[in-house]
């Protein structure tokens, strides 16, 4: 859905640098540079960014598309 | 007990503790974890949510945000004189946000949350909550109170309390060929030629994985690996709650603490 806030398993905040690492990663950074100069070093944490997939994105399109429709009404 | 090489950088601690026994090691890191208590957000009041995620995720999500805390203004609830569910100012530290996305998706952050003592806020201004598109609307009371790591994680002042024994590297030079495969293996880089003699630097990295011994062509290695049962390298990494010099002290005051009750307790019990 969104970024957790947290590592699942040691705790470390890891959504604040989820933007960064989203961005960097689609301009076609090596994830696994991006991740160190971030700083998260334990494969932990570094799973939370890379297995990550942002569907919220996703599912705001329909909440847009039937606020639109509402409106249009 | 001795403390020794203390290396600090930002939110992260690394020490040697020597002459303790390992159950004493792991008391300190059990209570760094479980014990020091932190700010985290409780209760939380949704007044109005259209967002796509339900209240409770919301809340949950605000809960995990890791909070500056002020242990000398603030009380654990249960210890607090007001004895009120709700908790008084010197149990409760409350925020509020109010957030609606106008003319675009508009992502809402921890910096927000607008606390009423400036002192207890978000760690970091740009933790994601969640993302509203337009027209969405988040309005929302959030209480924060100190807890400790043993009811919920999000009371934990560290994502990472780990200790190790110190290793000890020795080479017997007069085996060793100095062929140098070792050095190329360590994942730490732990070993170096010098003079075509193998020599040790920075032993405290070495995470016996033995790689070195393997690759090792001679039988028996010349390279042995042990450890000291009495020395625990520490290392400790702090959320942001509270400085993590003030944690690992913290931690130590309450087994000091602890132990002092006990000692009472065998007395009155005499």
């Amino acid at each position: 859905m969104i970024i957790p806030i947290r590592c699942f398993t040691c705790g470390k905040v890891v959504a604040d640098k989820w933007e960064e690492f989203s961005n960097r990663v689609k301009n076609g950074e090596a994830p696994k540079k991006v991740l160190d100069e971030l700083g998260v070093s334990r494969y932990c944490c570094r799973r939370m960014f890379i297995s990550h997939v942002d569907i919220i994105d996703d599912i705001l399109k329909y909440s847009e598309a039937t606020t639109k429709k509402s409106q249009e009404v | 007990m001795e403390i020794s090489t203390v290396k600090r950088e930002g939110n992260t601690i690394r020490f040697m503790v020597s002459g303790v026994t390992p159950a004493f090691a792991n008391a300190l890191r059990r209570t760094v974890i479980a014990e020091v208590p932190t700010m985290a957000i409780d209760d939380v009041m949704i007044i109005e949510n259209t967002s796509v995620l339900f209240d409770e995720f919301l809340a949950h999500r605000l809960g995990l945000i890791p909070l500056t805390t002020d242990l000398d203004a603030y009380t654990l609830p249960e210890n607090c004189e007001c004895r009120s569910e709700l908790g008084c100012n010197r149990c409760r530290a409350s925020f509020t946000m109010e957030v609606e996305a106008t003319d675009r998706t508009t992502t809402v952050y921890s910096g927000d949350l607008r606390p009423d003592n400036p002192a207890i806020k978000p760690v970091g201004e740009k933790i994601p909550v969640v993302k509203l598109a337009p027209g969405q609307k988040l309005r929302l009371e959030a209480y924060a109170k100190l807890g400790r790591g043993q009811e919920h994680a999000k009371w934990q002042p560290v994502s990472a309390c780990t200790h190790k024994y110190l290793p000890t590297v020795s080479v017997d030079v007069s085996k060793c060929d100095g062929c140098g495969d070792c050095v190329k293996f360590c994942p730490k880089c732990i070993l170096e030629l010098k003079n075509d003699k193998l020599t040790v630097r920075n032993v405290e990295e070495c995470t016996l994985c033995t790689e070195c011994v393997r690759h090792c062509a001679k039988r028996p290695c010349p390279i042995k690996l042990d450890w000291s049962e009495e020395d625990f390298i520490f290392y400790v990494e702090s959320t942001g709650a509270l400085p993590v010099t003030q944690i690992v002290e913290q931690a130590a005051k309450q087994i000091g603490e602890k132990a002092s009750e006990l000692s009472q307790l065998i007395k009155r019990a005499k």
